[in-house]
């Protein structure tokens, strides 16, 4: 299993210059103010409602470009929604979201092109063999046939997907379909991917080899941002965390800040929600899984 | 549930098993029914239906009575009803919870006592209610005599056993196919052969109706009489004529079937409850799914690599590799075909009956981007334009155009070679292009406002709630469609009327050109709404 992603190449020469002093734990607000270039999202008054519930309840969020950036929350806080309004996926009732500075909505030219998106509950083209699936993406994001089939076959490489590449996804597993899903996000070289439970369902081999070739395209200073259930994970791979629950933002920030004094994100996570009145045994069902990181 | 069971179970002996299994088919069709009245109300109908439908058959039946050809078709009865139950566990493997026996392994449970006490549960139910009624019908239509009376209530009791135990054998040794994803696909094609097969019996019904039609089932019969357990019905008839040798061996070969059945079911049973199970099967999967063609890839340089050139393509193979559009593009062209040949085979034919080619082809334009399940997320993110849009459509409709024109082309020939005249084809011809690009039109303009979600895993087409939009798309762009065409419909009539049949031919061309020029004009139309919608087509593809 290649864990070492090192065919992945030419961020550099393609994307546009990206800041790359980065000051953890600095005096960053919730603005994120420090940064030089445009940030990499920004949301303001975000809202969603599905009938009578208010699945996104007025978000206002920023979050800095070249960070590994994780959205986390309980089931139903709101990631999946928030995601995708954010990726142009769902109309929000109300709200502006830029990307890279263009608006969503206004300016989806800009930035489609822009983004990788590796949404939640949404099939891929099933009846597609792998490789067959990225081809089939690649060229409709208007790059030429040799780029993408050299692309592709460098991402199922390292994806350890070389094997299955010939076989419909529908017969894949769920790592491996995350992990499908995430070589079709990647495909174009985005500066910016959403990942919405990456994580999710999938076996630690396969999320090790995901998390190398995130970890790759981050510190060639893309923007990452990812939501998650399980805190731990989000720990250990984001520099930057924002906290999602019941449709609102309970905090936002450098990993180190939004953790504070607790001992770790998830006793942070447990005192920001438990100060709502929430009882800690209601929020025990994003603890489960098993697959801590 | 099921723990419930086997904690009632383990210590109790065979008999009350079967008393288990019968409470928890009871349960679990109530439990199914207290989910909402909507089922409840579907299954009370059908349960109606269904005992109507058999009062009707026995009626009819017991009218024949007599009828020298009424063993014929008691006999012929049963055998369809057989066929049935055999196909049934195929296409509706989600049928019964109870059928499932993976869903046992877990259980202590001997083979022999289960599979008596699987075969009294499986005899609750709709579906063995109205095989009973039948089968009644069946012998009351050739009892006749005290000795043949008796031989029927054995006859009908043997062969509602051996359909009841043939649907369980089968399902359970096609379990393994039927949880796989294969066998899922076939199951969404069950609706295909059951249309068919509906058609069929409709044709066989008509000739039946016609004086003597009978006579016609008498060879059938005559071989199925010998064929369990259609023969415990002919043991019925010959016991009625007094010939008693042939009665007991024909009550013999049902029962002895009934034996072989059991003891299948009880092999296949034992083997598929001590072997592993699925997590095997899939390393099976992987040889045979491996197969992305060889033949594809020269399909794939032909088109060109833009993105018209990878829609088609993969439009293409959606057609071949998803049962949904498989089935889809199977109906089209094969009832396109039909509509035709039935008409000319009855006698009363007419040209213009094939026009169905091109109307069933250009209605598979309608709800493009419900065909793509909530896959579509990849095409919506890959467009930002009207013009990425009107790209995406157009190579759809493209696709469609490769396939119908060529198709409408033969059935429109063969329709004036096989219904004539001859002077005819060129309008004809002309008037079906129209229709085809016309359809092809409204198809784009409604794919992009009223969409609506095809769920994968069931033979349905429309999500539940979606009906509504899914008819009023398709009927509505339909009549829209045939308002496009009727100028080219007035020229048609003009020109006969006025006596100018030298020119009949323009209308080739024209309506080459006509519907050409809609198709562009639908595409244009849609492209725009396409990229203001994505959101919304988007959700409403992602129902269900
Ligand atoms: N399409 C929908 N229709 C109705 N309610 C929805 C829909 N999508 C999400 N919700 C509701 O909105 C809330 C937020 O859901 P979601 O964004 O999926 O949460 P998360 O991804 O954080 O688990 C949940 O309570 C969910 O039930
Ligand atoms: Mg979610």
């Amino acid at each position: 299993m290649a864990n070492e992603p090192e065919h992945i190449e030419g961020r550099a020469e393609t994307a546009p210059p990206q800041h790359t002093t980065l000051t953890p734990g600095g005096p960053v607000t919730a603005a994120g103010g420090e940064v030089t270039g445009p940030p990499a999202v920004r949301i303001q008054g975000l809202w969603k409602k599905f009938g009578e519930q208010t699945a996104v309840h007025g978000i206002d969020l920023t979050l800095p470009a070249g960070r590994f950036i994780g959205l986390v929350g309980p089931n139903g806080a709101g990631k999946t929604t928030t995601l995708s309004m954010v990726t142009g996926l769902l109309r929000p009732d109300a709200g502006k979201v830029e990307i890279g500075g263009y608006d969503v909505w206004q300016d989806p030219v800009s930035v489609k092109s822009r983004i990788g998106v590796l949404p939640e509950g949404l099939r891929l083209f099933e009846r597609l063999s792998g490789r067959e699936l990225l081809g089939y993406i690649g060229r409709l994001r208007g790059l030429p046939g040799e780029e993408v089939d050299k692309r592709a076959g460098q991402l199922l490489d390292v994806l350890g997907l070389s094997g299955a590449q010939h076989k419909l996804v529908v017969d894949y597993s769920t790592g491996m379909r995350k992990k499908i899903g995430l070589a079709s996000a990647l495909l174009h070289n985005p500066e910016i991917l959403f990942l919405d439970e990456p994580f999710e369902g999938v076996d630690p081999v396969s999320a090790q080899t995901i998390r190398g070739v995130l970890e790759r395209y981050t510190a060639s200073g893309a923007t990452v941002i990812f939501s998650s259930h399980v805190m731990e994970l989000v720990e250990s791979l984001c520099d930057w965390v924002a906290v999602l629950a019941a449709g609102r933002i309970r905090a936002d920030g450098p990993l180190a800040e939004v953790r504070g004094a607790a001992p770790s994100l998830q006793d942070a996570f447990l005192e920001l929600v438990g100060a709502q009145g929430r009882g800690a045994g209601a929020d025990l069902d994003w603890l489960g899984g098993g697959r801590a990181r | 549930m099921s723990t419930e069971s086997a904690t009632a179970a383990r210590p109790a002996a065979a008999p009350s098993l079967t008393a288990v299994f019968v409470r928890l088919k009871l349960s679990l069709l109530r439990n199914g029914l207290r989910r909402s009245t909507g089922r409840t109300l579907a299954y009370v109908a059908s349960l109606l239906v269904g005992l109507l439908f058999a009062a009707g058959v026995v009626l009819g039946l017991t009218a024949l009575r007599g009828n020298p050809h009424a063993g014929a078709l008691a006999v012929l009865l049963t055998g369809i009803l057989t066929v049935g139950w055999a196909v049934m566990p195929l296409f509706f493997p989600g049928g019964d919870e109870t059928l499932d026996p993976t869903r046992l392994v877990m259980l202590p449970l001997r083979p022999r006592p289960l599979i008596v006490s699987l075969l009294m549960a499986s005899l609750v139910g709709i579906g063995p209610v109205v095989t009973l009624a039948l089968v009644t019908g069946a012998v009351l239509a050739v009892a006749h005599g005290a000795v043949a009376a008796v031989v029927a209530v054995v006859a009908v009791v043997l062969v509602l056993l051996v359909c009841v135990a043939l649907a369980r054998a089968i399902a359970t040794a096609s379990i393994r196919l039927l949880t796989s994803r294969r066998g899922r696909d076939l199951a969404v094609l069950g609706g295909l052969f059951i249309a068919l097969g509906g058609q069929g019996v409709n044709i066989a019904a008509q000739k039946l109706g016609r004086p003597d039609g009978l006579a016609v089932l008498e060879p059938l019969g005559e071989v199925l009489r010998w064929v369990p357990p259609a023969s415990a019905i002919g043991a019925v008839d010959d016991a009625g004529h007094g010939a008693y040798g042939r009665a007991l061996a024909g009550l013999a070969l049902t029962a002895l079937a009934l034996g072989l059945l059991l003891w299948w079911w009880r092999r296949t049973l034992t083997t598929l409850m001590t072997s592993p199970d699925s997590s095997t099967l899939q390393a099976l999967e992987k040889g045979g799914a491996g197969t992305s063609g060889t033949g594809e890839r020269g399909l794939a340089r032909l088109l060109p690599d833009s993105r018209t050139g990878t829609v088609m393509l993969r439009f293409l193979r959606y057609a071949w590799r998803d049962p949904k559009s498989k089935m889809a593009w199977a109906t089209a062209l094969g009832v396109g075909l039909l509509v035709p040949i039935a008409t000319s085979a009855q006698g009363n034919g007419s040209i213009y009956s094939a026009f169905s080619a091109s109307a069933l082809l250009g209605s598979q334009m309608y709800n493009q981007f419900g065909q793509d399940t909530s896959a579509f997320w990849m095409v919506a993110s890959t467009i930002a334009t009207p013009r990425d849009a009107y790209q995406e459509l157009r190579a759809r409709a493209l696709t469609l155009a490769l396939v119908a024109v060529p198709y409408v082309t033969l059935v429109v020939l063969g329709a004036a070679a096989l219904i004539g005249p001859w002077s005819d084809f060129m309008e004809v011809y002309g008037l079906s292009l129209a229709v085809l690009g016309a359809l092809l039109a409204t198809g784009s303009v409604s794919s992009a406002l009223f969409p609506f979600s095809i769920p994968a895993e069931s033979n349905k087409s429309v999500a539940p709630g979606q009906g509504a939009i899914a008819w009023f798309s398709l009927f509505g762009g339909v009549l829209i469609a045939a308002v496009l065409c009727s100028p080219l419909l007035g020229l048609t009539i003009w020109l006969h009327v006025a006596g100018l049949h030298q020119f009949l031919w323009v209308l080739l061309p024209i309506g080459a050109l006509y519907g050409t020029g809609l198709a562009a004009l639908g595409l244009r139309v849609a492209a725009p709404r396409v990229v203001a919608r994505l959101p919304e087509i988007l959700a409403a593809v992602s129902k269900g």
